[in-house]
């Protein structure tokens, strides 16, 4: 079967992030050992950063899609809203687990429940959890399309509250390195891996959206043909 | 444990969790698509063009 657009990005992103991983892991410059208690787990930080980005555009997916289906009543808008779901649920526990790894070495404690920002995205992760898991065991329909559409409208409000947690409650997570306005605090070689690793991360959760938006749509033709079916059996 | 045995650990297991995902999405994709091209040749053509 020749491949699709989707599935190109999906390798693409693959061969992306597993680049960024072996030059986080052996090329990009080490971290001043004062400046953390853990220098080398510093180097989840060009997974932990591009995995959050990615999902802060699922769960801008998610939105889109659920508004789509609530104002438009769109079958492409509700695939998106599956999509989003699925995507903001896949980055959103890879960028727990890089943080918990990371926090459990630096912080010497995976999760700190003081922490604005981690229980924010920690609540947008679960959000995709319920989205996810309520979708597969609820039968499909409008009332059912409405209530998630729901969730994943209001529970984008979460996305923006997540990004300026760290500037207004600096706990314990550390505030942007990025876009901040001043020249920032990484270098170059560490800007070139993030930023390798902010288009890899990009390109697979497109790549997942586009896939899993055909996927809910051939799930969708083949509820619709085993109708037509049935008929002619009956 | 020393700090970059515990990093690649930790890489080890985002990268194997990460392909694995990708993996089943694309394999999902491909067996629907499969499905349901073998589910609309045995459609009466009537039906098949309706849709």
């Amino acid at each position: 079967m020749k491949p699709r657009l989707g599935e190109w990005l999906l390798l693409t992103g693959f061969l992306g992030i597993t680049s960024t991983l072996l030059l986080a892991f052996l090329w990009a410059p080490s971290v001043s050992l004062d400046a953390f208690e853990s220098p080398a787990a510093q180097r989840l930080f060009y997974w932990h950063v591009p995995s959050a980005w990615a999902a802060f555009i699922a769960f801008g997916a998610l939105f889109l899609g659920s508004a789509g289906w609530m104002f438009k009543r769109s079958e492409r808008m509700w695939r998106l809203h599956v999509a989003g779901s699925e995507a903001g649920l896949a980055t959103g526990l890879m960028t727990v687990w890089s943080g918990c790894v990371w926090g459990a070495a630096e912080w010497g404690t995976p999760w700190d429940w003081s922490d604005v920002r981690l229980n924010t995205f920690g609540l947008l992760t679960l959000l995709a959890v319920y989205l996810v898991l309520g979708r597969n065991s609820q039968p499909d329909g409008i009332e059912t399309r409405d209530t998630f559409a729901g969730f994943g409208l209001y529970g984008f409000v979460l996305v923006p509250f997540t990004y300026i947690a760290t500037r207004i409650w600096a706990i314990r997570h550390p505030g942007p390195v990025v876009g901040t306005g001043d020249e920032g605090s990484i270098n170059g070689d560490m800007g070139l891996v993030l930023f390798l690793g902010a288009l890899s991360f990009t390109a697979l959760i497109m790549g997942h959206i586009l896939t899993s938006m055909r996927i809910t749509k051939c799930e969708q033709r083949i509820f619709q043909v085993q109708q037509v079916l049935d008929k002619e059996v009956l | 444990m020393d700090g970059m045995t515990y990093l690649a650990v930790g890489y080890f297991g985002m990268v194997v969790g990460i392909g694995l995902w990708t993996y089943t999405v694309v394999i999902r994709s491909r067996r629907l698509s499969e499905r349901l091209d073998s589910i609309e040749a045995a459609l009466p053509s009537e039906d098949a063009k309706e849709h």
